[in-house]
């Protein structure tokens, strides 16, 4: 089993009024950029970067960012110059990246560019994730949200192509025409760094992701629905002859650990401020998924009938009027506690849903650094220890034991 | 008032296109705004006496096929010419509102033979100066409604044709069409740079209707539109905000009357 550790690196020094007083308020997207005080937003990359090194001694075998824009929830708004840095002050560990949200590049060749770097200078060690991205990535950059899958697609076609491919050569797309693609720097991994499809189960990118056999995490999804999302990828993967197995499914999990239970779940409910859904304020629908981004594609009618929407109530979202903690560690969907505990029910979890990568996610909101580097050290000492076993028992092969 | 009209449909591109058409007379084509076709409205009635009118459903808006190559607004513009031609429309007057007028005065700019007069209300499609049009995607749907009343009150006749979706039927109708209007105006919104350049060469009879409060496309639209358009008269109604059919028909009326009646 591969185990990634993450953290959205939020940025939590507002109030709820201040959300409140935004346009439709949103914590996301109109939240004026007049709260955000850069002295903070450097100490929060300062303990982001500690913590993440800490991550690779305590014995992660990746570490996990994001991008997201217009938001305090996620400092990485740029993703890739995070991971530019921890190319250089980690050896070991891979740098996941879930991911670049290609529809708002307009220069995919760029990205390619980056990425490349990236894989050089971390000799070998990016896994090149790729999203959709929220609605709100298409509001931020003006992305017509109509042409984000299609401009997923096309950019991904690029990225690949430019990595392995000989240049020069000519790309005359719908979205993207380039007269010479033939970036000088290409990634050490070959054919090409390893992609993983991160997303929380749109059934058109579980068809496309099993149709390329990329890895699919599941974002902190609800557990019950997840099993049916992966039983999508499950079924395209039989009608293209091969078996699906736990190296190709991810899960993100909110897992934070403490000495003990009591201390734990009070530290632990700083998960319920800063991520979207959780967030203080629930967001405008329209933010999140404005008009287009959710255009169905033609899905094949045996795909129809194994996708209906997740129909049971998930006590994660509606913001901070409705998340209601109890259900939200009763429920699995957060999981606080001892050493001991976490354990337990990790191990629960990995039962029903059987990745080959786990996320953990294992601060987040209002959970501070002290308590966030306390948190990596009981993983390092007690769960992660465990976690090794669990997965061996389990036979949890992850994508480098076993190719996807 | 007896309602009299017909569903027809006609085939451009290889799309199915719908169109409502009532009346008799010579051609009004009535071009539709960002809600998709709302059906015969009581203003397309009151025409219907002395033009034949046209509602043609906009090729991607709920009723109508899209051909998959139809992606901007310019490229709508482009290709409705065929549509009218295979209504058998040689020449029309072309009356629209909102992104309707911004398609109608499109239209009449690529081929001014085509038109016959030309009526833009409250019409999207010239980049203010000093203010905005409205983000209307940025609103939502309900943020629009509100904004496009200067009286609330007067909301009711427009409710009746474009209602707050309530079952997943009604919203999902919305989307659709909400849809279409993101593939046509998200960038740049609502207006094309080269619009004003284009009207210069219209020679036809053209008006210009806007509520003096428009909280949409903001009243010195009217006045671009107005200085772009040689042949064009300026008609705002006070107390009106952004939709005078519904807000201020029997004034719209009027003004319509006055222009397109009297030759």
């Amino acid at each position: 089993m591969f185990i990634m550790r993450f953290t959205e690196r939020p940025y939590v020094a507002y109030t709820e009024s201040d959300v409140r007083s935004s346009f439709r308020n949103s914590v996301r997207l109109t939240f004026s950029n007049a709260h955000f005080d850069p002295q903070v937003g450097a100490r929060v990359y300062d303990e982001a970067f500690e913590e993440n090194q800490y991550a690779e001694e305590a014995g992660f075998d990746g570490i996990m960012l994001n991008e997201h824009h217009n938001t305090p929830t996620c400092m990485g708004a740029t993703m890739n110059l995070e991971a530019a840095v921890l190319a250089r002050i980690t050896r070991k560990p891979k740098i996941v990246l879930l991911g670049n949200p290609l529809p708002i590049f307009d220069n995919p060749v760029r990205l390619a560019e980056e990425l490349a770097e990236i894989d050089m200078m971390s000799h070998g060690r990016l896994v090149s994730g790729f999203v959709r991205g929220t609605g709100v990535e298409s509001w931020a950059t003006n992305t017509n949200p109509i042409h984000n899958r299609e401009r997923f697609q096309e950019a991904h076609d690029l990225v690949i192509k430019a990595w392995t491919t000989p240049g020069p050569f000519r790309w005359e797309g719908k979205h993207y025409q380039f007269r010479v693609v033939n970036p000088f720097q290409v990634p050490m991994q070959k054919p090409h760094p390893p992609v993983w499809i991160p997303g929380v189960g749109s059934p058109e990118t579980l068809v496309w992701s099993a149709q390329h056999r990329y890895p699919y995490i599941y974002l902190e999804t609800d557990q019950e629905s997840t099993l049916q999302m992966m039983n999508i990828y499950g079924h395209v993967a039989r009608g293209l002859g091969y078996q699906a197995g736990p190296q190709h499914f991810g899960y993100l999990w909110r897992i934070h650990v403490q000495d003990t239970d009591e201390k734990a779940s009070e530290v632990g409910r700083g998960f319920l401020i800063g991520n979207a859904g959780v967030g203080r304020v629930p967001m405008p629908v329209d933010f999140m998924a404005p008009p287009g981004y959710n255009l169905r594609g033609q899905l094949p009618k045996d795909v129809l009938e194994l996708y209906k929407k997740p129909l049971r109530h998930d006590p994660l979202y509606g913001g901070v009027d409705a998340a209601n903690w109890e259900q939200v560690t009763e429920s699995n969907r957060v999981v606080v506690g001892s050493p001991k505990t976490v354990i337990r029910k990790i191990r629960q979890g990995l039962e029903m849903l059987r990745p080959g990568i786990l996320g953990v996610w294992s601060n987040d909101g209002t959970i501070g650094h002290r308590d966030s580097m306390r948190c990596l050290q009981l993983m390092k000492e007690e769960v992660l220890p465990a976690l090794r076993e669990i997965g061996k028992e389990l036979d949890l092969p992850g994508p480098f034991e076993a190719a996807p | 008032m007896t309602v009299e009209y017909e569903t027809i449909s006609v085939t451009a591109g290889g799309s199915r296109i719908e169109v409502l058409k009532g009346g008799r007379g010579r051609p009004l084509v009535a071009l539709h705004s960002i809600e998709g076709n709302l059906g015969w409205l009581p203003c397309y009635q009151r025409l219907a006496d002395r033009f034949t009118v046209y509602v043609p459903t906009h090729p991607g808006y709920a009723g109508s096929e899209r051909p998959s190559c139809v992606e901007s607004f310019i490229d709508l513009a482009r290709f409705y010419p065929w549509i009218l031609q295979e209504l058998g429309i040689g020449r029309a007057t072309l009356m629209g509102h909102f992104i309707g007028g911004w398609l109608a005065a499109e239209m009449a700019a690529m081929c001014p033979d085509a038109v016959e007069k030309l009526v833009l209300i409250d019409a999207a499609g010239i980049k203010p100066e000093r203010g905005e049009i409205a983000d209307i995607f940025l609103h939502g749907i309900e943020g629009t409604r509100e904004l496009s009343f200067h009286d609330a009150q007067r909301s009711r006749e427009y409710e009746a044709f474009f209602p707050p979706a309530k079952t997943p039927e009604q919203r999902e109708l919305q989307n659709h069409n909400r849809e279409a209007t993101t593939r046509y105006c998200w960038k740049p919104y609502a207006h094309d740079p080269m619009l004003p350049l284009l009207l210069g060469r219209l020679d036809v009879p053209a008006l210009i209707v806007w509520g003096r409060e428009d909280r949409i496309v903001p009243l010195e639209c009217a006045d671009l539109f107005h200085a772009a358009i040689r042949n064009s008269r300026l008609a705002v109604i006070d107390g009106c905000g952004h939709l005078p059919q519904f807000e201020r028909p029997q004034e719209l009326d009027r003004i319509l009357s006055d222009f397109l009646l009297r030759d």
